[in-house]
């Protein structure tokens, strides 16, 4: 089983707001910064002005675990996207993060796409992808 | 409570356009079409038309919102038919072609208007569906973008991988919703799949589009447009249809919390809190129904359906779809124009045509016999739910 071969990729670039630039200045310095409710603990990604769990404003951006568990999955197959052709199949997974129990979406690198299934434990990979921009991606975590 | 306007307003005469598989004509061409049969079919003139809104939005994400072109605003068929009589016009930007509806309904049954066109058109753009264009992810999709979650369907394929882990479902039991629905196509003449079956085999060879969902699990993006005539009873009566009757609606009033990344799975809620409001208002419930049209943008919408709107239990949808109960001529026959997947993704407003006219016997060849209620959730259980329920009379 071969693996995907990201290198040919041109991914779309994610485009800040003021809102989440805190995720990428995170990400840019190798942490994982997620949206903190102070008065009921919750945390949400991605950023939003309001606690989507008791209506507060009461955010911080804080720093959160690196590690996680695959929620879900899907193995992209399809060519209409030109620009990730290169990489077909590819495993796209969506991961809780410990502590926080964020979903935060990634690819599954460096293992074939055969690897992917819920419950797999997944840890974080930081890729720079632009001066700007670099991307949280996940590894196997065993 | 029992709605007070039950069998108030009903569904009148119906268009679809030609459907073709992108953009051989332009869209408001079609729209204008689509309105034209409407009006045609109810023996109405297009002076008589006093009533106007759409839904517009382009679902190919990321090209160019061109009106008249890539989507067709309230705006632009005003200017198209220079109704001479309109006086209520508008158009939605949330719950989809439902909400319109819900719309002229309020409005018929505030005297806004008399006769309301609902029209919804629907753009394919050329070329390979998905080819999104833009070197930029913005708003939410910068966190989902870059990794390949480009289109819909790996969006919405998370979910379904989620649900089949969830319930330790077996994915090719999925086969049996687009096999059924093809049938229903099949009697369709409007529908693009009309001439073109869809054997198990082709079904079980077919490609893998993002896991879990394969080709067929998807609906087929075509060009086209759908509009009807809503207007009070008393009116409705007088025209050449005999009319489906809405006995209740309802729209989500929960709801997936927008930009999430994948979901929690939590259509039961999003989905119920539509179909609740239209069992009460009706004074109906799951198993009084005798035909159902479920939204299908993906195989998932309509079986998170199944289970939100009460048709069977939390999990449970694959194996209540299984052994013909799903097709014509079985306990509760789905889709019976072939939905998004066969007949082609008009969104909503094909399923509300489908069962207004079930419920007025005017089905054709696909009439559920003595369909006395008929069901439609016009949007996906997960998203954005609209849900009706459409009678004929006496009721």
């Amino acid at each position: 089983m071969t693996m995907s071969d990201w290198s040919k990729v041109e991914r779309p670039i994610p485009m800040p707001t003021p809102l989440t630039q805190h995720f990428w200045d995170g990400a840019k310095a190798g942490k994982i910064i997620f949206q903190h409710c102070q008065a009921c603990d919750n945390w949400q990604h991605p950023p939003s002005p309001v606690c989507t769990n008791c209506i507060g404003v009461d955010l911080k951006f804080e720093e959160a675990a690196q590690t996680g568990t695959i929620y879900s999955f899907t193995v992209g197959f399809h060519g209409g996207d030109r620009r990730f052709a290169a990489a077909i199949p590819y495993a796209s997974i969506v991961v809780e993060m410990d502590g926080s129990k964020v979903l935060m979406a990634g690819n599954l690198l460096d293992v074939p796409y055969t690897e992917a299934h819920v419950g797999r434990r997944v840890k974080v990979v930081f890729e720079p992808l632009t001066d700007d921009i670099t991307l949280p991606q996940f590894k196997l975590a065993d | 409570m029992v709605w007070d306007h039950r069998f108030e307003v009903a569904v009148s005469g119906v268009g679809i356009s030609k459907i073709t598989r992108s953009s051989e004509t332009p869209l408001a061409a079609l729209a204008v079409d689509a309105v034209q049969k409407a009006v045609a079919d109810s023996g109405l003139k297009m002076s008589d038309i006093d009533g106007l809104v759409t839904y517009a939005e382009l679902p190919a994400s990321g090209h160019a919102a061109v009106d008249g072109l890539t989507m067709v605003s309230t705006n632009a068929m005003m200017t198209a038919l220079k109704l001479p009589n309109l006086r209520w016009h508008m158009q939605n930007e949330t719950v989809n072609i439902g909400g319109s509806t819900q719309l002229a309904v309020n409005a018929l049954i505030a005297g806004a208007c008399d006769y309301a066109i609902v029209f919804r058109a629907l753009h394919n753009p050329p070329g390979q569906y998905q080819n999104l264009p833009g070197k930029f992810a913005q708003g939410n999709s910068q966190f989902t973008a870059p990794y390949g979650f480009g289109g819909p369907a790996q969006g919405l394929a998370v979910e379904y991988a989620r649900y089949l882990d969830r319930f330790g479902q077996d994915r090719e039991k999925t086969a049996a919703l687009p096999l059924a629905q093809r049938k229903h196509a099949n009697l369709t003449p409007e529908a693009y799949f009309y001439d073109t079956p869809l054997t198990p085999e082709d079904y079980h060879n077919s490609r893998m589009v993002a896991w879990p969902y394969r080709l067929y699990d998807c609906d087929i993006p075509v060009q086209g447009a759908t509009a009807y005539v809503l207007t009070r009873t008393e009116r409705a009566r007088d025209l050449k249809p005999k009319p489906a009757l809405l006995a209740g609606f309802g729209q989500r009033i929960q709801v997936e919390l927008n930009g999430r990344i994948s979901s929690r799975a939590d259509y039961m809620g999003a989905g119920g809190s539509s179909s609740n409001l239209t069992w009460e208002r009706a004074g109906l419930g799951p198993k009084d129904v005798d035909v159902a049209q479920i939204y299908d943008g993906f195989v998932g919408s309509a079986i998170y359906g199944f289970e939100a709107y009460g048709f069977c239990g939390e999990g449970e949808a694959l194996d209540y779809i299984q052994g013909g109960r799903i097709e014509l001529g079985g306990e509760m026959p789905v889709n019976t124009f072939g939905g998004s997947l066969s007949a082609g993704r008009l969104h909503g407003g094909w399923h509300i045509i489908e069962g207004a006219l079930q419920a007025s016997g005017r089905a054709g060849e696909r009439q559920v016999p003595n369909a006395e209620v008929s069901f439609v959730g016009a949007s996906g259980a997960n998203i954005n739910a609209t849900t009706f329920i459409f009678v004929p009379e006496p009721y």
